[in-house]
């Protein structure tokens, strides 16, 4: 029988898999192709690592005095 | 009553807020305002739209406090907001579509195996390692720029402030499947992108 998983479309089930969405089947299959295929093993690692990467890269602090001039022009708008 | 120790829930300030209690609605402020902030940032693209963004996100928040009936949670409404206000922002000024990301999309040979080696593609997943904080910071917030605007929004909900699928699929009014889609696409063209810039084609 021929593999339905694949890189390709190995990749394709990779966010519904994560978020545990997948049918038991193809979660099985997909665990299997990845467990033997070095590449997959390697996609997967950088594909995990993607959001923390750029959400780590651009966390934003609020600026010094924001808060006051925030509340000083919601004021000014309920006035 | 407060109780020490226990929060007052956003719920409860919020009818506390529009019914004209302002120290309510000014807590309700400075729990989300940095939130909010940050989600401007990355929806904008750009700190210096980000204040204008804040500002009339709270400003929409009061205005429509009594049309705030409690069906989704707070936090979801007022994400809502503030996702639209920083939309709003971004369209207001004119903007040079940035180039596709399509180029970074994993590439495959006539099998269906991948194309590239197992070393090039976990490089991605270490750019942080390879790049200078400083650039990354610059080159990330390029990247996000350049994603189609339906992919960004579900990203950067999803993935940049961590909410759950079910959550950023209320905000947009999308069903969790196409939040999935979107996600997936956006984290498909950013790896790409991040492996590029530790010197990897996809």
């Amino acid at each position: 029988m021929k593999e339905r998983v694949v890189c390709a479309s190995g990749v394709g089930l990779l966010m519904d898999y994560l978020e545990g969405a997948l049918p038991e089947d193809l979660r099985a299959e997909l665990e299997a192709h990845v467990a033997s295929c070095p590449r997959c093993t390697a996609f997967v690692a950088s594909y995990r690592a993607t959001p923390r990467i750029l959400r780590e890269a651009t966390l934003a602090a609020l600026p010094r005095g924001l808060e006051e001039s925030l509340l000083a022009f919601l004021r000014s708008r309920r006035a | 009553m407060a109780v020490p120790g226990v929060q007052t829930s956003d719920e409860a300030l919020a009818a506390r807020a529009a019914a004209g209690d302002e120290p309510a609605f000014e807590m309700l402020v400075k729990r989300y305002q940095a939130r909010v902030y940050r989600l401007a940032c990355r929806l904008t693209g750009n700190e210096a739209d980000a204040p204008d963004a804040l500002q009339e996100t709270f400003l929409q928040v009061y205005r429509k406090l009594a049309s705030f009936r409690g069906e989704a949670r707070f936090s979801t409404w007022l994400f809502r907001i503030a996702t639209n206000a920083a939309l709003m922002q971004r369209r207001a000024r004119a903007r040079r579509p940035g180039e596709s990301l399509e180029a970074f999309l994993p590439r495959f040979d006539a099998d269906g195996l991948h194309a590239a080696t197992p070393s090039e593609l976990q490089v991605a997943g270490r750019a942080d390692e390879l790049i200078d904080r400083k650039l990354l910071a610059e080159k990330a917030r390029a990247g996000i720029e350049r994603l189609p605007e339906l992919y960004r929004e579900a990203f950067v909900l999803r993935d940049l402030e961590e909410m759950e699928t079910a959550e950023v699929a209320e905000v947009l009014g999308l069903e969790p499947a196409t939040v999935r889609q979107r996600v997936h696409r956006a984290r498909l063209m950013l790896r790409g992108y991040l492996g590029d810039l530790v010197g990897v084609t996809p």
